[in-house]
């Protein structure tokens, strides 16, 4: 029966419910989908965002993990010119978080401030403006919604005061700064106002200033495929401090985030099976009703191959329509849903739960158009073993 | 004389039904030769469409052997049987079961696209059996689109399209009116002058009346062999043989 085409033509017969079972498949693969996102989505995207600026390691205070708690190391000039000589690193840079505020009139704002080295910074891009040199201890770099906050553009000055004296509320520090450029931060979450100076500056304002205390450094190889070797060299060399690759990092991240890929897996399976029961409903309710019809070609000739395949190819057929859709509906729903989750606090604005990957992408495609096939083998077996004759006795009655 | 397209012998066929068998068939023997035109007639439950069922290959006897062209069916793997069916038989049955999805000349196609005939050649086949029964201008409407008798028409252009060696048919204007069920008496008669092997289980009278043979089927028997005059002379002309 090549080149006649009649089992998909069949299902235009039963349009409304052809579409509305085409319709379910695609609410099941777009979920089936966002779940191949989710599932891989988060350590993909939280790896993204550690290497955007392409530096593999993060060294920090032993026993913590970057920005995990308010632990510094000291000396981190020092280590940083240290590490700057050992082979294999291109470049090394310290990190120091912390809270302080703006001035804004009569009012302070909190903000967060990062102190970098901007010769080996892997912080922030620049939006509009210019960049710190390694020695300005006179600027500042703003986040867009920093400069709101504070009223300020590039050009302008702002204040930024340290530790606060808990019994007066009154700035122990204070510092006047011009703004040389907005930037937006890579870590930081959705309309978070962050600051950014040279290390000493920020260790001043912060009060760190006496033990040159830094947050993290972060370390870049020259060569991606050298990194696991630079983290063994480096942990051997600082074994005060604890040493993660991007890799180990992810890794971890993961594990804290098991539970997310187990949802995933459930849900995921669950839009599976859901796809499964309704293309194996749809079809066994099409081949029951065209019983005659099937018995009739069988005794004409027409092979059980012959009208196997073509139930499958319904089956193919249904699931590669509503998959198309899916993937359609799937990425608009992923979008909606990433917005919803990514302005939970604490979360990088840059972070992304569902990202779509070519791979993830064709996993999803394979599985579902699969599973339509499998679903489609019972009515495809149904079809194959009617009974012509009992069948035909039956019509003709 | 001609040569045996169908030898039956001794079939008989049990349906169980509440435990017990009902003997739709009760050791019937049968001979056609080519060309001839058979009818087979009786009343309901007499078990024509058995017979008929079991002569297509379609339904296995419980006991007993058909042989078509020399070929004993019950030696047949069921993919043996299938392409028998599909390249020495033609069915034609009452309720037509033509696929409504597709035009009369693609449900022509269809048995002859199943056996691996190209493209160009089943299309061109398909034209010209459409034109033979009369329907070369409804070549692409849909079954659907098409009057009873005019299914009925593709329904034995559909038969035809493998050049079969025996026509079979139930009850073939048991859906029609009588305007419409002599046009295909008288395509039926056109066939078998043609050269056509017909075997045609029917209640109507003028069906059986132009056979060559009437079979007069009672409780699973064959009553009486009637026999009319020669089988014709088999040659259907190249556009339908």
């Amino acid at each position: 029966m090549r080149g006649l085409g009649w089992s998909l033509r069949s299902l235009g017969r039963h349009r409304l419910r052809t579409g509305l079972s085409i319709a379910g498949i695609a609410v099941s693969a777009a979920m089936l989908l966002d779940m191949v996102m989710l599932s891989g989505g988060i350590e993909k995207s939280f790896a993204d965002l550690l290497l955007a600026r392409g530096y593999q390691i993060r060294l920090t205070p032993k026993g913590t993990l970057p920005f995990d708690t308010e632990a510094t190391m000291s000396g981190a000039i020092q280590l940083v010119t240290s590490i700057r000589q050992t082979p294999g690193i291109a470049a090394a840079g310290a990190v120091l978080g912390a809270s302080l505020y703006g001035r804004r009139r009569d009012s302070l704002i909190t903000l967060f401030g990062y102190g970098i080295q901007p010769e080996a910074q892997a912080l922030y891009t620049i939006i509009s403006g210019g960049d710190l040199s390694p020695t300005d201890s006179l600027g500042v770099l703003l986040s867009l919604p920093a400069a709101r906050v504070l009223q300020a553009k590039v050009g302008d000055s702002v204040t930024l005061v340290g530790r606060l004296d808990p019994q007066v509320v009154t700035a122990a520090v204070g510092r006047t700064l011009m703004v040389r450029g907005l930037v937006r931060w890579v870590y930081d979450y959705r309309d978070q106002p962050s600051v950014g100076t040279v290390l000493p500056v920020m260790q001043s304002l912060a009060g760190k200033r006496p033990g040159d205390q830094a947050s993290l450094l972060m370390v870049r190889a020259a060569e991606d495929s050298a990194a696991p070797a630079v983290v063994t060299a480096l942990r051997k060399r600082f074994p005060q401090l604890e040493v993660n690759s991007v890799a180990d990092l992810v890794r971890e991240f993961k594990q804290r985030l098991v539970y997310f890929r187990q949802l995933s897996y459930i849900l995921g399976t669950m839009s599976l099976i859901v796809t499964v029961l309704l293309i194996a409903t749809l079809l066994t309710i099409t081949v029951n009703e065209r019983l005659g019809e099937i018995a009739t070609l069988r005794a004409i000739g027409i092979s059980r191959v012959s009208v196997v395949r073509e139930v499958l190819l319904q089956g193919v057929t249904l699931t590669a329509i509503g998959s198309a859709l899916g993937i359609v509906l799937g990425l608009v729903t992923a979008r909606y849903l990433d917005s919803i989750l990514t302005s939970f606090p604490g979360l990088p604005a840059a972070f992304s739960f569902f990202v779509p990957r070519r791979e993830s992408l064709t996993r999803a495609a394979l599985v579902l158009l699969l599973t339509g096939s499998l679903a489609a083998l019972y009515p495809a077996w149904l079809a194959s073993r009617a009974a012509i004759a009992e069948v035909l006795r039956a019509e003709a009655a | 004389m001609n040569r045996a397209v169908l030898v039956a012998r001794d079939l008989r066929k049990d349906y169980p039904m509440y435990g017990e068998a009902v003997h739709a068939l009760r050791g019937v023997s049968l001979e056609i030769r080519g060309g001839e035109y058979v009818a087979v007639v009786g009343p309901s439950g007499s078990g024509k469409s058995t017979l008929l069922q079991l002569i297509g290959g379609i339904d296995s006897p419980t006991s007993g052997t058909v042989e078509i062209l020399g070929t004993v069916l019950q030696s047949l793997s069921d993919r043996e049987l299938t392409r028998l069916r599909l390249t020495r038989l033609g069915f034609i049955f009452q309720r037509f079961h033509l696929l409504p999805v597709l035009t009369a000349q693609e449900n022509v196609e269809l048995p002859m696209a199943e056996a691996g005939v190209p493209r160009e050649l089943r299309r061109a086949r398909a034209l010209e059996l459409l034109g033979y029964v009369g329907l070369g201008h409804r070549a692409r409407h849909r079954a659907t689109q098409l009057s009873g008798g005019e299914m009925q028409r593709v329904a034995i252009a559909r038969a035809l399209a493998n050049r079969p060696a025996l026509l079979l048919a139930d009850e073939p204007t048991g859906e029609l009116d009588a305007a419409t069920g002599h046009e295909i008496l008288e395509l039926f008669r056109r066939l078998n002058q043609d050269g056509t092997t017909l075997v045609v289980v029917t209640h109507d009278d003028r069906l059986a009346e132009q056979a060559d043979r009437v079979i007069h089927m009672l409780d699973g028997h064959i009553v009486i062999p009637e026999r009319r005059e020669a089988p014709a002379v088999p040659g259907l002309p190249a556009s339908t043989a």
